[in-house]
């Protein structure tokens, strides 16, 4: 036998129901312009019918609906457009740090310019082209020797200048490993939240889409692979449960679990510094420590290292490599190879010195134009072939050129016939180091060349990352498209919502007014 | 279900991309007009970029090896003009002795033509101890000492006279001598021959002796000047060859750097327009994203 009071508790429902759901239309309404908020849903399901099976079932026809009730609230995503959009930000990760560390990188180079190294270069060449005109001319000497300055003070400002950016960009990896870490400690405590929610039959929305906005940042910094662990108890089948985060590497293969889902625990990334060098050794994940070499997961991360500088171990020698490491010890290669040949040539001619008051020669003395600084007892310092690091910060004209322009050697003796001091052959010789064929860093190759080369290099790696930059930002803006399409709130269709759950609300309000007519014949005139 | 659904949000955050997607190529046309090149940075266009660092030291090049060249005209002009001066100064030494071999000259006569030609002498000193910009141009390298010196006695010394070339590298490579070969010009044969006639004119015989011989050295001396002096010519045409070549040079290396990196203006100024109308109806579709909802139709 039913209940004569069925039919309200139908309406009831009814009007409960609707009301959950505008409720969480006007919510979306809200949320519309919220960053990562996902457009939610009340999933409606009708109640049990009435009779349910049962051995004393009243045996009536058929069964009758009881109404509906909220099953769930429901987020509106799709993880696998998750999944793009994070394998693509990575990358764009990547490829925007290091395009930022080549762009420094260009400006402190600045060339092709009229300020560059290049045209200090040739103005020191054009400087004593102008002493062979005229060697004895204290002016020309002058010109030599401040332009001489010049070369070397070029070198030295693009050294420190690309060590302070250097410096800058370590500040950075340090921030973004803390970034990393804070990253990975707030997804842990969203974890054990949603571990206590789920379990009692609710889904955590706003947790998960915190969660989701954290992963999403989690993957410009590192290349992550995510899982999640269901939490048990009265969890419904879609609530998604604890996540846990691997860092993998190019192959997917996992370096180590940043984010413990199961054991609600993190385990903190760290960098780890040569001690000798300075550079990056190896990375730790927990307790875990990967050389710098096998931490070839993309992102910010991996991308800052690689523009700071790595080091590792072959052959017995401690290798440094990385874009700025590379770039410096290219130019601490040049500038030495310049210093050594140039001061060979200088060594091999007359100066003004070697000539008595009447302009007879004298006793050559060989001396050095280019030192690689002075030493304490105020001599020059050279440096050796073996080490050479730094020789493009120190590199500096030397104590004689410094006290007097008389002691720059322009003079060259002629075949088996005594020098004069009125020549300029070795001014010549000289300006020719510039155009001569040498070993720079063990390849035979000009001066200019070697320059050339090192720009070049440099711009065509500065395109690529520009270029795989703007790629990768392209691609994962239109996967993010794709997202928003999915989730974000539509004004007009949450309005249609609106109208749909306010027309069923009043029906159902209107059922009520119904069966109290129905119950006020049954109460009040029947068998009256 | 695969149509694409398309929210406000989406409407708005598109709007804002492509214009500052379009903002970002209104500032490369704007850099590269307000540059005039076709690059900022290396990364624009390596090869351009590494071009344009060879072609400019090349045109640095050609614009000293121009600046040589005016050195090189200077010592061989000044040269041209000194062996002018001695070839006069001996055609008139030559006057003077054919002069003095008449018969006619009384002692007196000879001693006059006597003093001339001693005076003539210094004068060939001096020329020999030409000094430009405060060089001596007729001692091969030696610039800071004259090629003729006296001696206490006042007799004149040649053995600090230096005759080796004098170098201007006027292309990369190519050294051309400036210089000439002073004992060509103010030997010490030439200077003994002087002594020579002067010698025999003031003795006070009242005879020119030898003056056939006197003559026939001289005539010898004055061949090895002109000799001399047509070499000199000749390198300098040759200079005045490499000036025409580095003229042409400069041009073509002036030319190439500018096609090389130098912005097409009218193109970009084309460009420029064509993205400021982009612009424009970018932001007029910006202006169009809030569209009336459904909610402006309900009651």
């Amino acid at each position: 036998m039913r209940s004569t009071f069925m039919g309200l508790e139908i309406a009831k429902r009814g009007m409960f129901t609707q009301q959950s759901a505008l409720h969480t239309t006007g919510n979306n309404i809200a949320n519309a312009n919220t960053p990562g908020y996902t457009r939610q849903r009340v999933n409606f399901q009708a109640t049990e019918s009435y009779p349910s099976l049962g051995l004393n079932r009243p045996t009536i026809p058929g069964q009758i609906g009881t109404g509906v009730e909220a099953g769930s609230v429901q987020r509106i995503r799709e993880s696998y457009l998750d999944g793009q959009y994070r394998s693509e930000n990575n990358k764009l990760g990547y490829w925007e740090s290091r395009a930022n560390a080549l762009e420094k990188m260009e400006e402190i180079m600045n060339e092709p310019s009229d300020t560059g190294l290049s045209k200090t270069i040739d103005q020191f060449w054009k400087a004593l082209q102008d002493l062979a005109l005229d060697p004895t001319n204290s002016g020309a000497r002058a010109v030599v020797k401040e332009r001489g300055i010049a070369v070397a003070e070029t070198f030295n400002y693009l050294s420190t200048s690309l060590t302070s950016v250097q410096d800058d960009l370590k500040g950075e990896l340090d921030v973004s490993v803390k970034e990393i870490n804070s990253i990975a400690n707030q997804l842990n405590n969203i974890n054990k939240q949603i571990a206590s929610i789920e379990p009692n039959g609710y889904l955590p929305n706003n947790l998960y889409d915190e969660r989701d906005a954290l992963l999403d940042k989690l993957s410009s910094l590192a290349n992550i692979k995510v899982s999640y662990q269901k939490s048990g108890g009265n969890s419904l089948e879609i609530a998604e449960g604890s996540v846990t985060v691997e860092i993998v590497d190019s192959n997917g293969k996992s370096l180590g679990t940043l984010v413990d889902g199961s054991q609600k625990k993190t385990n903190e990334l760290a960098v780890n510094y040569n001690k000798t060098n300075g550079l990056v050794e190896s990375v730790n994940i927990g307790s875990k420590e990967l050389p710098v070499k096998e931490f070839n997961s993309l992102g910010k991360i991996s991308s800052l290292i690689d523009s700071y500088g790595y080091t590792y171990e072959s052959n017995g020698k401690m290798v440094e490599e990385g874009l700025y490491p590379e770039m410096l010890g290219m130019l601490d290669t040049m500038a030495y190879s310049f210093a050594e040949e140039f001061n060979k040539v200088h060594r091999s001619g007359w100066s003004l010195n070697d000539f008595d008051s009447n302009n007879e020669p004298l006793e050559h003395t060989e001396i050095n134009f280019y030192s690689f600084g002075r030493k304490a007892d105020g001599t020059d310092a050279l440096l050796t072939r073996d080490n050479i690091k730094g020789a493009a910060s120190l590199i500096t004209i030397s104590k004689a050129i410094e006290e007097s322009t008389d002691n720059i050697a322009a003079a060259y003796p002629d075949n088996g016939q005594p020098v004069q001091i009125g020549d300029g052959k070795n001014a010549i010789k000289l300006a020719e180091v510039k155009n001569q064929t040498f070993s720079i860093g063990g390849k035979s190759t000009t001066l200019q060349n070697y320059y050339e080369g090192l720009i070049g290099g440099m711009a065509v790696n500065a395109q690529e990352a520009e270029r795989l930059t703007s790629n990768s930002s392209v691609l994962r803006d239109s996967v993010d498209q794709r997202r928003q399409s999915v989730s974000a709130v539509s004004l007009d269709e949450e309005m249609t919502n609106m109208i749909q759950f306010q027309h069923a609300y009043n029906a159902a309000a209107r059922m009520i007014t119904l069966q109290d007519e129905l119950l006020d014949t049954i109460i009040n005139r029947m068998g009256v | 279900m695969n149509e694409l659904r398309v929210t406000q949000s989406m409407l708005a955050s598109n709007s804002l991309k492509n214009l500052s997607k379009s903002y970002a190529n209104m500032g490369k046309y704007q850099d590269q007009l307000a540059t005039g090149k076709k690059i900022s940075r290396p990364s624009d266009d390596p090869v351009v970029a590494i071009k344009g660092m060879f072609y400019r030291t090349n045109l640095t090049e050609v614009e000293q090896y121009k600046r040589n060249l005016s050195e090189a005209y200077t010592w061989m002009e000044n040269s041209e003009a000194g062996i002018e001066q001695a070839t006069q100064v001996v055609q008139r030494i030559r006057e003077l002795v054919v002069q003095a071999k008449n018969d006619s000259n009384s002692p007196e006569d000879l001693q006059a033509i006597g003093v001339e030609i001693s005076q003539l002498k210094e004068d060939l000193v001096g020329v020999a101890n030409t000094q430009v910009a405060g060089r001596y141009i007729f001692n091969g390298t030696q610039t800071k000492s004259p090629p003729i010196t006296k001696d206490a006695n006042g007799n004149l010394d040649f053995s600090k006279m230096i005759t080796n070339s004098y170098n201007v590298e006027v292309s990369k490579g190519v050294q051309l001598k400036v210089n000439t070969n002073a004992n060509n010009v103010f030997g010490e044969e030439l200077f003994n021959t002087l002594n020579q006639i002067e010698t025999a004119l003031q003795d006070g015989v009242g005879s020119f002796e030898n003056g056939d011989a006197a003559l026939e050295k001289l005539d010898g001396h004055i061949n090895s000047i002109l000799a001399e002096r047509s070499e000199l010519g000749a390198r300098y045409n040759r200079l005045e060859l490499v000036d025409s070549r580095l003229g042409d040079q400069e041009v073509i290396a002036t030319r190439i750097l500018s096609d090389n990196e130098d912005a097409d203006i009218e193109r970009v100024i084309t460009d420029l327009t064509i993205q400021e109308s982009i612009h424009r109806a970018s932001l007029a579709v910006g202006s169009r994203i809030i569209q009336p909802t459904l909610m402006d139709f309900l009651r």
